[in-house]
């Protein structure tokens, strides 16, 4: 009998349970897939700009701020573009007196699909669509030498030689 | 603290080519007048590879973290050729290495370079004081002064600049307390390359004194 009682209990109990799967205040989680943009802001030292002050600038006006933000600790921004308004987005990081500028194009489309580099000054901004990010090298760091960089670089070095060469060949005077 | 492009008005960063087109033009006057004005040309090529290098050397100044510039060693060491040296030094940082920029170049090159000649002419003033303090203590107490102070100045006028500078478009106090922190982090800075200079101009003058005489 005792027994009988304990599993009406457990049986009630269980229906309970089973009737309501929440408690009285429901939660729901809607979710969208976005095209959104994440940067990553790092100074040339890999250190990343924390709580960085993040100014984006929509293309049809470059002057007022479209959005506002910091980023991470890890120097991480995302934003969501208006895709009603296709152009070059402005993203400026700022720390500091020490920053960068990047411009991202965007497609009435949806995102480009090849990710912009920011090429930075003391501190560089990158920006990839998530989607792509898996795509791309983990690090962006070291970054790719432009030709202009790769030319002054072995200019440089050329000079360099011609230098020495002529400081050894001058003699005594 | 390279100003890099973009945090400038147009009007300063104009200003800072016609600053450092006049020291440019006044340094070489004054390289012009020495009586062998290539003689020192090796030496000055050596130190602005130095330049160059150096500011990708990072010191972390929690919470900051600092890279060294040589401003002020420059100016102790080469007289009136740190500012060519500085000059091109930047302009291959800026396109190297992305530390500044082509338009901020000059302001850069001045923020920098002025003070590298006033490093010079702390470092000169050793011979007034040749009664008062006894060698090698002078040398050293100058050097340290020009290095550090050259730095120092150089940090205020980035300083100066970056907060008369700040865009309406972002949080302007929370800008201003970073870069005061920042600059703050340049004293510990001051006594490294003070420190650093006093040591390289002892040992030159040690081994090969007529290297500091101009």
């Amino acid at each position: 009998m005792r027994h009988r009682l304990i599993l009406l209990l457990l049986t009630t109990l269980g229906g309970i349970t089973w009737a309501t799967p929440g408690f009285s205040h429901g939660v729901s989680i809607q979710y969208q897939i976005l095209n959104s943009v994440e940067i990553q802001a790092r100074y040339d030292s890999g250190e990343p700009l924390k709580e960085a002050q993040v100014v984006i600038y929509a293309p049809e006006n470059p002057t007022e701020p479209w959005i506002t933000g910091t980023t991470d600790t890890e120097g991480y921004f995302v934003f969501t573009p208006d895709l009603a308004l296709p152009g070059t987005w402005e993203v400026a990081v700022r720390q500091a007196g020490h920053g960068e500028i990047v411009s991202i194009p965007v497609m009435a489309d949806g995102l480009t699909a090849n990710s912009a580099i920011g090429t930075g000054n003391e501190a560089s901004a990158d920006s990839s669509t998530p989607a792509s990010k898996a795509l791309d090298t983990p690090d962006l760091f070291p970054r790719e030498l432009s030709p202009v960089q790769r030319w002054l670089m072995i200019g440089a070095v050329i000079w360099g030689f011609v230098g020495t060469a002529l400081f050894f060949s001058r003699g005594k005077r | 603290m390279h100003i890099p492009d973009g945090i400038l008005p147009a009007q300063v960063c104009v200003a800072g080519y016609a600053m450092t087109g006049l020291a440019t033009w006044y340094s070489l006057r004054q390289i012009n007048r020495k009586p062998d004005p290539t003689a020192e040309i090796p030496k000055a090529s050596l130190l602005t590879a130095a330049f160059f290098v150096a500011s990708s050397i990072y010191i972390p100044v929690p919470p900051a973290s600092v890279h060294l510039i040589l401003n002020g060693l420059l100016g102790v060491v080469l007289g009136y050729f740190a500012f060519p040296a500085i000059l091109i030094g930047l302009f291959f940082q800026a396109l190297v290495i992305g530390h500044g920029g082509l338009t901020t170049l000059g302001v850069n090159a001045a923020m920098m370079g002025v003070p590298a000649l006033l490093a010079y002419h702390i470092f000169q003033a050793r011979h007034s004081f040749s009664k008062v303090v006894m060698e090698p203590a002078r040398t050293a107490l100058f050097a340290f002064l020009g290095g550090a102070l050259g730095l120092g100045i150089a940090a205020l006028i980035f300083l100066t600049l970056v907060i008369l500078n700040i865009s309406a478009d972002i949080n302007a106090n929370t800008e201003r307390g970073l870069i005061l922190v920042l600059s703050a982090a340049h004293i510990p800075l001051m006594m490294v390359e003070g420190v650093f200079t006093a040591m390289l101009v002892l040992f030159l003058q040690r081994v090969k004194p007529e290297l500091l005489e101009s």
